[in-house]
């Protein structure tokens, strides 16, 4: 039991960072309500699958648990921002450096923004690929889908962020210009 | 995007081609602007991508690890524990059936010339009609939508010799659920333990010489309580005695989180239990209650 748990604290703090990046983006932000779904993930873990998984599974239960997580929440509440997100929002502690924080909250924004145009499969796909550095195949194992579809909706991905991408840089330059 | 290339230096990137065909996307991207130019800008939205900063503090990270593994310690206890309670509970109510023979033997009357019934009717509070003065009721009185059903009169009549009757109690009335005396004893001392056991474990100094020992004291205590807080709680809520229930069920988590510490306890974990156990209050609540039910006792 305890090594069990020790497994799990090992897992846990090598991917509940990571997962809570990865909803975050796929969320389009709401950092508490990320936090709370990969809470849920790793719970489901703990409970339903743990012990009974490879270990190797583990990070792709994970990620599928918690796609599935942010898709019902979608669903719920497509089009409301929760207030509680906001509240916690607004109370986050200021920045240590105003300028620098400033800057970071604008990218962060523009990040997010570009990946919340995309269709939900795109963005996965996406996002498992660049920060969570997965193969098409381990892809396609976390969404069940093949893997020339995993190929196609990255494709399609990156050219459609590329091009909104070279867009705004037109404007700011038009506009700075 | 005219070039049949473009899609390869995505797959390019991602390190998905072959040996082969990456030598020949190379040797394209060194004759293609286009292509070269989608190669710097895929790899420029990778490095925002990845420059994403989750908003994710370490403090949380570590509170979340600790609730979900002791909700599943929790779930764990819980799930061993369930065969025993359940015959705890089965057995109080055997006993309390055995109890409950023996009061009705003994209020039964022994006199064997008792010989009539008299059954009254039984009168609940909607069926007593108010004293309140009526007009003497006339033939165009509407009639009620749903009338009162009327009563049964009680059959009077004299005993014939040597008749007898079994004494027959009126029947039953739908009273509220009430917890016997017995099961307020013992709720009243399962909380004056439980508040002494969180007292010591309030004051359990760490880092001192015997504190393995003192730990190791409490967590068996809180185990033996676990079981009766259990029962207790079980029995409270069957009872509908809705306070006493919700106490109980705020003592259990605390009583688990005891009762499944290591050995050698981390102080993070120590300090969360008493942290929780000074925001529910539930020392002073155990107190006043323990109190209020033994008075209610005497």
């Amino acid at each position: 039991m305890a090594s069990e748990d020790e497994e799990f604290t090992m897992l846990f703090q090598d991917f509940y960072p990571s997962l809570c990046r990865f909803l975050e983006c796929l969320l389009g932000g709401r950092a508490p309500l990320a936090q709370d779904l990969a809470q849920e993930s790793f719970l489901q873990l703990h409970r339903t699958a743990w012990g009974t998984l490879p270990l190797g599974e583990a990070r792709f239960w994970l990620y599928r648990v918690a796609r599935n997580l942010a898709i019902n929440e979608f669903r719920k509440s497509n089009t409301r921002y929760r207030l509680f997100d906001r509240v916690v929002e607004a109370m986050r502690p200021a920045a240590r450096n105003p300028e620098q924080e400033y800057e970071t909250r604008e990218r962060k924004q523009l990040v997010l923004e570009m990946l919340q145009s995309l269709p939900e499969d795109q963005r996965t796909a996406l996002l498992l690929r660049e920060q969570e550095q997965l193969s098409y195949r381990e892809i396609g194992e976390v969404m069940k889908v093949s893997e020339s579809k995993v190929k196609v909706d990255i494709f399609r991905a990156r050219a459609s962020l590329r091009e909104r991408w070279n867009k705004r840089a037109k404007t700011v330059g038009a506009s700075v210009g | 995007m005219s070039c049949s290339f473009t899609e390869k230096v995505s797959l390019l990137i991602d390190g998905e081609l072959g040996p082969q065909e990456v030598r020949e996307v190379e040797r394209h991207l060194l004759s293609c602007v286009e292509c070269e130019q989608l190669r710097a800008d895929f790899l420029n939205l990778r490095s925002e991508i990845v420059g994403f900063e989750s908003s994710l503090e370490p403090l949380v990270q570590n509170r979340e690890l600790k609730k979900i593994l002791s909700r599943g310690e929790r779930r764990a206890v819980v799930r061993w524990g369930w065969s025993t309670p359940a015959i705890a509970f089965a057995s109080l109510l055997i006993v309390g059936a055995i109890i409950g023979f023996i009061r009705y033997q003994i209020s039964t009357p022994q006199d064997p010339k008792h010989t009539a019934v008299v059954q009254t009717p039984i009168q609940t509070p909607e069926q007593t009609p108010e004293p309140t003065p009526e007009p003497t009721p006339t033939p165009e009185t509407p009639k009620r939508a749903n009338p009162p059903a009327q009563q049964k009169k009680p059959i009077i009549r004299d005993p014939k010799p040597g008749e007898q009757f079994a004494a027959v109690r009126p029947a039953p009335t739908p009273e509220e659920p009430m917890r016997s005396a017995d099961s307020e004893t013992l709720t009243a001392i399962h909380f004056e333990k439980a508040e002494t056991l969180l007292r010591a474990f309030r004051n359990v100094r760490l880092n001192e010489p015997g504190t393995r020992a003192e730990v190791a004291y409490e967590r068996k205590r809180a185990r033996q309580l676990v079981y009766q807080n259990m029962i207790l709680r079980r029995e409270a809520d069957i009872a509908g005695d809705v306070q006493i229930a919700s106490l109980l069920e705020n003592l259990e988590p605390i009583l688990l989180d005891i009762a499944n510490l290591p050995d050698k306890p981390a102080s993070d974990d120590v300090r969360v239990i008493r942290e929780r156990v000074e925001r529910k209050n539930i020392v002073a609540l155990l107190q006043v209650n323990s109190t209020v039910l033994a008075r209610a006792l005497d």
